[in-house]
């Protein structure tokens, strides 16, 4: 690893979860400010799950939209309450 | 008591049921694309998806009155859909639970940096060596009982306490399941990344 930092690489999930306690977050961010090397792998990370939620984005198609539609109990039988 | 009150109260009473169901109806069907987005990255194809999202919805609407109105419906439904996918899961021994090699969590950008072949890359030019297809594909290879989590909590944004709720599973597993789940995800990543 480049920068030779396992606590920071173990640290990672847990302090972008914000699941850490205040201490532990004070340590990591004292370490990520002295340490350019885990800082980039960190921001890499919070990258990478924004353009996973991104890639694995479909949309649904309308045909299974319609289907779900017609699975109704009501389908045009009783009016939809009016809100 | 007069014989024609009962009656009344009777007729008000199966038309309110009514309503609700309609309500109940109409709420799930507003959340119909947000349980695709989940289904169709728990499994592989997508006709496997939208078997999957029509048979929870079926489910949901035959069991409706099952619902606790004021409760989360998105975690509900999700509920119905996993169980269901579990149970296919089961019949069809699909991909097999291998316990796969784990590295770091710093795996993948080590890779994918020492690719580009220069020190102390922007993390922007990094994340530019993987691709669309190569998450979708990688998502697909990661074994069940870790895919089930990072979807739902990576992809669908249920919080740890929905997911562990759906998945009926203590709120520890979930994290562990993430944190282990995604660091499998990056792995396989990392090979196809450095592969093609």
């Amino acid at each position: 690893m480049a920068c030779g930092c396992d606590d920071c690489e173990t640290m990672m999930q847990p302090y972008l979860d914000g699941v850490l306690s205040d201490e532990e977050v004070r340590e990591a961010r004292e370490h990520l400010s002295r340490c350019p090397g885990c800082d980039r792998r960190y921001r890499f990370e919070e990258d990478l799950r924004r353009f996973v939620r991104v890639a694995a984005e479909e949309p649904m198609p309308d045909e299974l939209r319609e289907r779900l539609v017609g699975l109704r109990s009501a389908q045009g039988g009783v009016q939809p309450p009016a809100v | 008591m007069s014989e024609t009150a009962p009656t009344a109260a009777e007729t008000r009473r199966i038309a309110e049921v009514a309503r609700d169901r309609v309500r109940f109806e109409e709420e799930a069907l507003e959340l119909s694309d947000q349980v695709y987005r989940v289904a169709r990255r728990l499994v592989a194809s997508r006709e496997e998806a939208e078997d999957l999202v029509q048979e929870t919805y079926a489910r949901a609407f035959r069991s409706w009155h099952q619902y606790r109105p004021g409760t989360n419906l998105r975690a509900w439904l999700l509920r119905i859909l996993t169980n269901l996918n579990i149970d296919r899961g089961r019949r069809k021994q699909r991909t097999p639970d291998t316990q796969p090699l784990e590295e770091g969590d710093y795996f993948l950008y080590n890779k994918l940096e020492s690719a580009l072949g220069n020190e102390n890359p922007n993390e922007e030019r990094v994340i530019e060596r993987l691709s669309q297809n190569a998450v979708v594909e990688a998502l697909a290879e990661v074994p069940h009982v870790f895919r089930d989590v990072v979807v739902l909590v990576d992809i669908g944004e249920f919080s740890y306490a929905e997911a562990a709720q759906i998945l009926d599973i203590p709120v520890g597993t979930v994290m562990s399941r993430l944190h282990r789940g995604r660091r499998v995800l990056k792995q396989i990543l990392a090979e196809k990344a450095v592969t093609s």
